[in-house]
């Protein structure tokens, strides 16, 4: 694939991105943090009902905050869905850094606009998982910082075959897609506002890359790579390109993982 | 270096391939449909029982949300004043409102959603009448098949309401509409039609993630998960033809959700 973008104009719009992106992971931490307090509350109240007749009033709260934090640790649903969150993430990572070395991806031969893509959704996958282990630690479980069990699998079964852009596409399609269908689902899941908030936000952006990926896989399917640039060259856009990169109208959720898939053991 | 104006005329990109695909998109799309009346039959009639008592519900539905339609109207390049006329003919806003609670946030989807379909129903006409020049095709199936997405939206949105037995939302009761429908009638290329678009979109996926924390019913919360990161792909694939970054953030917002108290009806 040619380049087809003035790369200084391409550093430019990736720069301004970073600022935002900036702005963006400070209210997701605000969202994590605000998340961990609501649960820290909720598991205080959970407790205290369950307790209350045994219980002295004054040192009671910070006693029964303390001494529950190992059970809620080990039995709550939030904390599961948060690790395979992490989960999800951490092969995603993954799988976008050993894509980057492949050379029509991250080396001389590859699209620029493609490369950037790849560099900057490991980037936005390394946060997601960074903020999903800072809430399970902030919640006393274990950080997961190994990839979905069940999906490494398929991502190892497919490395041989990544022998072209469009091969890369198509497995990172199917990631994305996970993701945002397991995130979507856990909006439903979850116990707090603050924590079906975040899982909105982030299937969103999921969703998103997932958009782009679908957009590209079209072009490069279509034999015409060249076409993937920013701006793109609209009137050479076929018409299907217009509509390929929504096909749902409703998100689906028939391929959530369950929260139990990628928890701590 | 190959710049645009470098690429070949000729579309290497097989129209017919990308039409079976969209073919196999409507398919699916369709699946997913069916599955939406059904949830939305079960939301209505879980809200319709939990709205006979009001007062237990939490309040910031009513107006004291803390977000604000920035975005939106910051797009539209207007006020916020103003309301505008259902499609039943009366004007809205003031007086006793029939929504209250969960309800007051389905209407507000409606409204919204309606207001997305007179949108790129306006741009499309416009079109037609070639005040932005030559349209590229796959410009026109954009619109053309993201108005129909918003039309399912607000029809899932819709029948809740009248499955609780309050008045569907057939127009734009929106303190936002008059506004965007200026800044859409006010741009005369595509380009800046699809920064209002995107505007518009943007607003709506973060009104979107904002409900499904600070909706109460379960199927109402699925409903908004489900819509937040189609909206979110709509944004991605108009900032990709705006030559913008396509996945600026690592999640998505409330800051600029549009707030229930922009509902006039």
């Amino acid at each position: 694939m040619s380049n087809s973008i003035d790369d200084r104009a391409l550093l430019a719009l990736v720069e301004e991105s970073d600022d935002l992106h900036a702005d963006a992971m400070r209210d997701g931490r605000e969202q994590l943090g605000d998340y961990v307090e609501a649960a820290k509350e909720a598991r205080f109240e959970q407790s205290r009902a369950i307790g209350a007749g045994a219980i002295v009033a004054g040192a009671a709260g910070a006693a029964v905050l303390g001494s529950a934090l190992p059970a809620f640790a080990s039995g709550n649903q939030d904390i599961a869905i948060l690790q395979t969150a992490a989960s999800i993430e951490n092969l995603a990572v993954a799988t976008y850094g050993v894509a980057l070395t492949l050379p029509f991806i991250g080396g001389s031969s590859a699209n620029a606009v493609v490369k950037t893509f790849v560099m900057k959704t490991k980037a936005q996958h390394e946060d997601h998982a960074a903020g999903f282990n800072a809430a399970v630690k902030n919640l006393g479980g274990k950080e997961q910082n190994n990839p979905d069990p069940k999906y490494l699998k398929y991502v190892n079964s497919q490395k041989p075959h990544l022998t072209d852009a469009g091969k890369v596409t198509a497995l990172a399609i199917a990631l994305e897609d996970v993701a945002a269908q397991t995130y979507t689902k856990n909006v439903t899941l979850v116990s707090t506002s603050d924590l079906r908030q975040t899982f909105a936000s982030v299937a969103g952006v999921e969703a998103q890359h997932k958009a782009i990926l679908l957009a590209v896989q079209a072009l490069i399917a279509g034999g015409a790579p060249q076409l993937i640039a920013l701006p793109p060259n609209l009137a050479k856009l076929p018409k299907a390109a217009g509509s390929v990169g929504f096909p749902d109208t409703f998100y689906p959720i028939k391929s959530a993982s369950p929260a139990s898939e990628g928890a701590v053991k | 270096m190959t710049r645009r104006d470098d690429l070949p005329t000729e579309i290497q990109i097989s129209e017919a391939e990308l039409t079976v695909m969209t073919r196999e998109l409507d398919d699916i799309h369709n699946d997913s449909m069916s599955q939406v009346r059904e949830n939305m039959a079960g939301v209505a009639d879980r809200i319709a029982s939990v709205t006979r008592t009001v007062a237990n519900r939490r309040t910031f539905l009513l107006g004291g949300a803390a977000v604000v339609g920035g975005a939106a109207l910051a797009a539209c390049g207007g006020s916020s004043s103003g309301g505008t006329k259902s499609s039943s003919g009366g004007t809205t806003g003031g007086g006793s409102s029939p929504y209250m609670g969960d309800l007051k946030v389905v209407a507000l989807a409606a409204a919204l959603e309606n207001l997305a379909v007179a949108g790129y129903g306006l741009v499309l006409k416009s079109a037609g009448k070639g005040k932005y020049g030559k349209v590229p095709p796959a410009i026109a199936q954009f619109a053309t098949t993201v108005q129909k997405q918003h039309s399912d939206h607000a029809a899932s949105w819709n029948s809740v309401l009248s499955n609780a037995g309050v008045p569907k939302v057939t127009g734009t009761p929106l303190t936002i509409a008059a506004p965007s429908v200026k800044a859409l009638q006010d741009a005369k290329s595509l380009p800046a039609v699809a920064s209002v678009a995107l505007g518009l979109e943007n607003a709506a996926a973060e009104t979107y993630v904002f409900a499904a924390a600070n909706v109460t019913d379960p199927g109402g919360i699925a409903n908004a998960a489900t819509i937040a990161p189609v909206e979110a792909m709509h944004a991605a694939i108009l900032s990709f033809v705006l030559g913008k970054y396509p996945v600026p953030n690592s999640d998505i917002g409330i800051s600029n959700a549009v707030q229930p108290s922009a509902l006039t009806a």
